[in-house]
């Protein structure tokens, strides 16, 4: 079934509540409110990984993935800072591989950034983030051989990936680079789980920024998206649940919800 | 007037009027952005991403949301791509919108090769270790641009009774004949890794390792001749059907996989939702994004 060209009523309606529910509860947690947020391992390894590539005195590579601006890459930026600013406390150099044109000169502007919030402006070496190709499998090459032949000890990989995230992750296995990775697509979620030491998943993705910074307007984005979710799930169960009895009772030419998810080309 | 405002970003067809634009839009692009860098401190920056990022994401969340009418309101400036197509007010504009971003995508192109050229000049001119590679990518670049080009320019000719311009096939041999097999070869090695990879998953080291060994044995034999063979003695209808490998298999992929993937996706989804939002209404943090107050 493809995606809707234009929202129904019923998308609408879905989507700003949802929006609504995130919004509310950023309000409330910029008030102050405490909110909870579960450990997630693959994003508290990252200290972990940061602190590992310290101690061998050896660099760190991060991979943004194979897309351009998006929100899944915008993510990924925003991990990236956070890795280079725990980096640059304890000098350690961080390699950023690009494969998108248009990511580049916003990936050196997120790291030089990086570098000067943590105090150390002048260990920001242009030559660290570098393009590398925009052709997959070449980039995925490129990067195999940027982190052979500088003997990194840890590997990010966060953003999109596709068919290159085995050659990506395997390759630095056979490195011994402790390896942390996230990707919204459940579909390389294996192939990074097979490969690397930890790996971050689903929805925890979108969560990193939250838990990373502990910023009350992330933390209550986060807890809202939760709700939200809450809410999708008790929708899906009413929905298994009227289509279980109208399919009992013979009544489907009564097909409401169709009618809800149908294609809004009619509009409300 | 909205007919004159679409009719802007109508592709120019003569060529005379098509340079102008080119050089208007060029030397106003320049100047805008000198502007900006010179007078725009990193506050300014951070409101003009704001502002620029909640109007091109009201509009798209605008045109997305309002209602539509079969094939009105579609200006006479533009030809229509998909009539039958539901449109309201803004739809005109989407096409437009969507090519200004690969314009301004195409211009990091410059800033892509700019990069390489960089870090690959250092190591050549430094003869740092590996520096050979560095000279082969000056060379497969300058080569690539020189032979695609030349070829690109070629008088047209009817190649199928023609013999192949030497320009046309040393690129025809750079492309096809190495950067594609190059590729597919990339692409093979694939195998391996994902021998390997399943090597170290499959470890039976815990009971959830188990587990997902047992299943993915089950999904992996049911999917092949010998699969159906070894329960091939147990009914084909009945209950007793269900245990036969190919049926487990499916039930495996059917009822456990894929729900679970859709929650993956679901909760991406609203992950993706709140984080656009944020971004959107500019509460994200971090590099090109307000500090926390």
């Amino acid at each position: 079934m493809g995606g809707l060209e234009h929202a129904n009523w019923f998308m609408s309606a879905l989507f700003g509540s949802m929006c609504l529910i995130i919004v509310i509860s950023v309000l409330v947690a910029q008030r102050g409110r405490e909110m909870f947020i579960r450990r997630i391992p693959g994003l508290t390894a990252i200290k972990e990984a940061v602190g590992r590539a310290t101690e061998m005195g050896r660099p760190i590579f991060f991979s943004p993935g194979l897309r351009g601006i998006e929100i899944a890459t915008l993510q990924a930026l925003a991990i990236l800072s956070y890795v280079v600013r725990l980096a640059a406390e304890r000098a350690t150099r961080i390699i950023v591989g690009i494969c998108e044109p248009e990511l580049y000169p916003v990936a050196e502007e997120s790291v030089r950034e990086a570098y000067e919030a943590a105090g150390r402006p002048e260990a920001f070496r242009s030559d660290d983030v570098r393009f590398i190709s925009n052709e997959q499998f070449a980039y995925a090459l490129g990067s195999v051989g940027l982190m052979a032949r500088e003997q990194v000890a840890t590997n990010f990989f966060f953003g999109m990936f596709f068919a290159e995230s085995l050659i990506l992750a395997e390759n630095g296995q056979a490195l011994g680079a402790l390896q942390v990775a996230g990707c919204p697509d459940p579909v390389q979620i294996p192939f990074f789980i097979a490969t690397c030491d930890y790996v971050v998943i689903g929805d925890e993705y979108y969560a990193a920024s939250a838990y990373l910074t502990r910023e009350p307007t992330l933390t209550g984005s986060l807890v809202g998206q939760d709700i939200a979710k809450a809410l999708l799930v008790a929708l899906l169960i009413l929905g298994v649940g009227l289509a279980t009895y109208f399919g009992a009772v013979g009544n489907e030419e009564y097909n409401f919800l169709r009618q809800l998810l149908a294609t809004g080309a009619t509009g409300s | 007037m909205w007919d004159s405002i679409q009719s802007v970003f109508q592709p120019t067809t003569s060529p005379p009027q098509l340079y102008r634009n080119l050089a208007v839009a060029l030397i106003g692009s320049f100047v805008l952005l000198a502007l900006l860098h010179r007078f725009l401190g990193p506050r300014g920056r951070r409101w003009l991403i704001a502002f620029v990022t909640f109007v091109g994401g009201l509009y798209l969340g605008l045109e997305y949301f309002l209602p539509v009418r079969t094939a009105v309101l579609w200006p006479t400036a533009i030809p229509n791509p998909n009539p039958d197509r539901g449109a309201n007010l803004l739809t005109p504009g989407i096409e437009p919108v969507g090519i200004m971003m690969s314009v301004i995508g195409a211009f990091t192109v410059g800033l892509g090769i700019y990069s390489l050229c960089q870090v690959h000049g250092r190591s050549l001119g430094q003869r740092r270790p590996g520096w050979h590679n560095s000279l082969a990518f000056f060379l497969a670049m300058v080569a690539m641009l020189v032979f695609g080009f030349w070829a690109h320019y070629l008088p047209k000719v009817d190649e199928a009774s023609a013999v192949m311009p030497v320009p046309r096939a040393i690129y025809e041999m750079l492309f096809s004949g190495l950067f594609m097999p190059l590729q597919a070869a990339t692409f093979s090695l694939l195998a391996f890794y994902i021998a390997s990879a399943a090597y170290r998953a499959f470890r039976i080291r815990t009971a959830e390792a188990g587990l997902m060994m047992a299943a993915a044995f089950i999904v992996m034999i049911g999917q092949v001749p010998v699969g159906a063979w070894v329960t091939s003695g147990l009914p084909t209808t009945g209950a007793l059907a269900f245990f036969r490998l190919e049926a487990l298999g499916e039930w495996i992929m059917t009822w456990l996989n894929a729900p679970a993937q859709r929650g993956i996706v679901f909760g991406v989804a609203i992950g993706g939702l709140a984080m656009s939002l944020r971004i959107w209404l500019s509460l994200e943090r971090g590099t090109f994004f307000s500090e926390q107050g």
